[in-house]
């Protein structure tokens, strides 16, 4: 089957991540030598804006607590915010010879933060600093609770917690063996979930601490979203795209739900649709597909590539939720929509 | 996807691992290295490829206590991979005090790491003057030794030629395979310590056929080589230098002329490695497997072992199984005893 690809970009140089803004309405890649590409996330999709960004590459590129805009760390020391309608990234903190591991905005209350080895920064909305916090090794993940209330650090053997709006920087710790790395909460605010080293997940509910051990997986897992209503978390990081169930008093003793693939290749990207029960997802080797989460046959939109090193690294929809856009490594962006899939299932 | 070689130098505080880092790093060599360095300061040359990391040792959950990892290491060569390739390798300085063991399962233990990065070598730098003392007194110096591809032996001019022959034989107990490279100020061509290819299964088959033989046979009193009996084709031959003093790490050598039984030597290392993982530092194998026409090769650290099946033997070529083990405390008779029960038919 061809690929119902709309339209697509060769940067000529390796992709390591993608992102898009809180309004859904731009989407950034970040590139192996520093520089970012721009888009608008529609079907128009002109010709991407190139931003001169970090002097060595983009460890962590999220969207930004301003809904239009993105925010960058590098292994510059630098942090930057992107407006996309501004030729020039602003230049928000910069610590010399370190790296900015991750970064993170907060969805409502306007809070940044970011980390440079074991140590956490929080900033206001004016961009000064609320505090500042050790964790007992360099985090590997960090993420802002839905409502901004909270901030959470992953780190070996557990996870740290903040109230965002509290003086003292003494965090809460949630305990468990191992390295954590992603993060992420459910968006009711009540759980949070860690990808760790070993192909597992773990979680803890806030308030009864109950936890959650989501195993077997064949590698770590790097790529986590919640569908539309929140019903399932889908999951990268083995050959199916791995949906916890988040309803009917799940994912405690429940089977996931096991989408796509099993054909020895793994999946490295999902991206839950905003609005409709229905997930894309990328693979290792470059296939992209969309399985709808109700039982109907999945859509080949992408077929595996045959040559190495051209897997999907990122996997982003707009916020209508039209547009799909996929990077692969080695430097191919590609925008599929809607409506080029629904033809390239009619040609087919 | 092609690998990018990755260097780890080891060494006791004022070896002179930083000397040699500003060399690698201000020499044209028409190479670009990044280098991570556990202390920025002390690299004074100011260049966008050099990161700092601290030291931070991950234990694997999955039962194992000796699977230990560098987390700082999974984080800092996952961002450096997501640089377009500017570099030809990279150099890990570890702390003067560092087990060099959780540095090289990072690079077999880490799915990540072990797709894009390969651990070529691992070079320690040594002071020729303090490190008889040094052996004595910590357990690390004698690790980094023990766990060394190449040796670079420092600061030769600070002594008299006995005593440098004298740390060279107290080398040589611990680590009796490693290259060793007499030195002034770490003033040793590059070539000699990077791209060796130490853990390089096909490499140490095809350039250096004799990696398995002891370096220098020029031992002390108190090794008890035990030559093999070449007449005897029956029951297979063994040689083992066997120290019984200090320190604790020694090195030890296995031959068999005989085919060996693969199942009956998986069935055997396997149980070793889980039984003795935490004391065999490193250990590296050819072997002559009945039924095989290929030459096996395994090579391992601690509990993580690799092995490959490599070239044919050739016609007319002395097919014989060799294996090397450094480690604390070896029961060289135990082993001997192991490895003989492990023969073919």
């Amino acid at each position: 089957m061809p690929s119902a690809i709309e339209r697509q970009w060769n940067f000529d140089l390796p992709l390591t991540s993608l992102a898009v803004n809180r309004r859904g309405d731009w989407i950034a890649g970040a590139l192996g030598d520093g520089s970012l590409r721009l888009l608008p996330a529609n079907f128009a999709a002109e010709e991407p804006k190139e931003i001169r960004l970090h002097d060595g590459v983009s460890l962590s590129l999220q969207p930004d607590a301003d809904d239009h805009a993105f925010l960058s760390g590098g292994d510059d020391g630098k942090a930057f915010i992107i407006d996309p309608a501004l030729d020039a990234p602003t230049l928000i903190k910069e610590h010399k010879n370190q790296w900015i591991d991750h970064v993170a905005a907060s969805p409502l209350g306007e809070f940044r933060a970011y980390s440079t080895g074991k140590n956490i920064y929080l900033l206001d909305d004016a961009g000064e600093e609320k505090f500042t916090a050790a964790v007992p090794s360099s985090p590997g993940g960090l993420a802002f609770s839905p409502n901004g209330k909270r901030l959470v650090a992953s780190h070996y053997n557990g996870v740290s917690l903040w109230w965002t709006n509290a003086k003292e920087s003494v965090p809460a710790r949630l305990i468990w063996k191992g390295s954590h790395l992603g993060l992420i909460w459910h968006p009711e605010g009540k759980i949070v979930i860690s990808a760790m080293q070993e192909p597992a997940l773990h979680g803890w509910r806030l308030g009864d601490n109950n936890e959650m051990q989501m195993q077997g997986y064949a590698a770590k897992v790097r790529s986590m979203g919640f569908t539309a209503k929140t019903r399932y978390l889908a999951t990268g990081g083995a050959e199916q795209v791995i949906c916890w169930p988040f309803f009917g008093g799940g994912p405690w003793g429940k089977t996931p739900l096991m989408l796509g693939g099993g054909d020895g290749r793994l999946v490295t990207c999902v991206a839950p649709h905003p609005k409709d029960e229905m997930l894309a997802a990328g693979y290792e080797d470059g296939m992209v597909i969309l399985a709808p989460l109700d039982g109907r046959m999945e859509i080949l939109i992408h077929p595996p590539v045959a040559q190495n090193g051209a897997g999907v690294v990122g996997l982003v929809w707009n916020g209508d939720g039209d547009c799909l856009f996929a990077a692969l490594e080695n430097g191919y962006l590609m925008l599929f929509t809607l409506e080029s899939v629904k033809q390239s299932v009619t040609h087919a | 996807m092609e690998q990018i070689p990755v260097t780890v130098l080891t060494g006791y505080l004022g070896a002179g691992k930083t000397t040699l880092l500003n060399r690698i790093l201000s020499e044209t060599h028409g190479k670009r290295y990044a280098v991570i360095v556990n202390e920025f300061g002390e690299i004074g040359i100011d260049n966008d490829l050099v990161v700092g990391a601290d030291e931070e040792i991950f234990e694997m959950n999955n039962g194992c206590i000796c699977c230990t990892v560098r987390g700082d290491l999974i984080r800092v060569m996952g961002g450096l991979m997501k640089r377009a390739r500017n570099f030809d390798g990279i150099l890990i300085e570890t702390t003067g005090l560092a087990d060099p063991g959780p540095v090289a399962q990072t690079f077999f233990a880490d799915p990540d790491v072990a797709v894009r990065a390969k651990l070529d070598s691992i070079v320690t730098v040594v002071d020729a003057r303090h490190v008889p003392e040094r052996l004595k007194d910590s357990q690390e110096a004698q690790e980094q030794i023990a766990f060394a591809d190449a040796i670079l032996l420092n600061k030769t001019d600070l002594v008299s030629k006995e005593e440098l022959e004298n740390v060279e034989r107290m080398i040589r107990r611990i680590n009796a395979f490693a290259k060793i490279v007499p030195t002034e100020r770490c003033n040793v061509p590059l070539d000699k310590i990077l791209g060796l290819g130490g853990f390089d299964l096909n490499r140490i088959l095809t350039h250096e056929p004799d990696f398995l033989e002891p370096a220098d046979h020029d031992h002390s009193e108190d090794c008890q080589d035990e030559q093999c009996d070449h007449s005897d084709h029956d029951h297979g031959h063994h040689r083992a230098h066997d120290h019984e003093h200090d320190p604790s790490i020694m090195s030890l050598s296995l031959i068999a002329d005989r085919p060996i039984d693969g199942a009956k030597f998986e069935n055997w290392i396997g149980e070793l490695r889980a039984t003795k993982g935490p004391d065999l530092l490193r250990y590296k194998g050819i072997l002559d497997v009945a039924g095989r026409d290929a030459k096996l090769a395994i090579q391992g650290v601690h509990m993580m072992m690799e092995g490959s099946n490599l070239a044919a033997w050739k016609a007319g070529e002395k097919r014989q199984s060799r294996l090397v083990f450094i480690g604390r405390d070896l029961d060289a008779e135990a082993l001997k005893k192991g490895f003989a029960s492990t023969y073919g038919g």
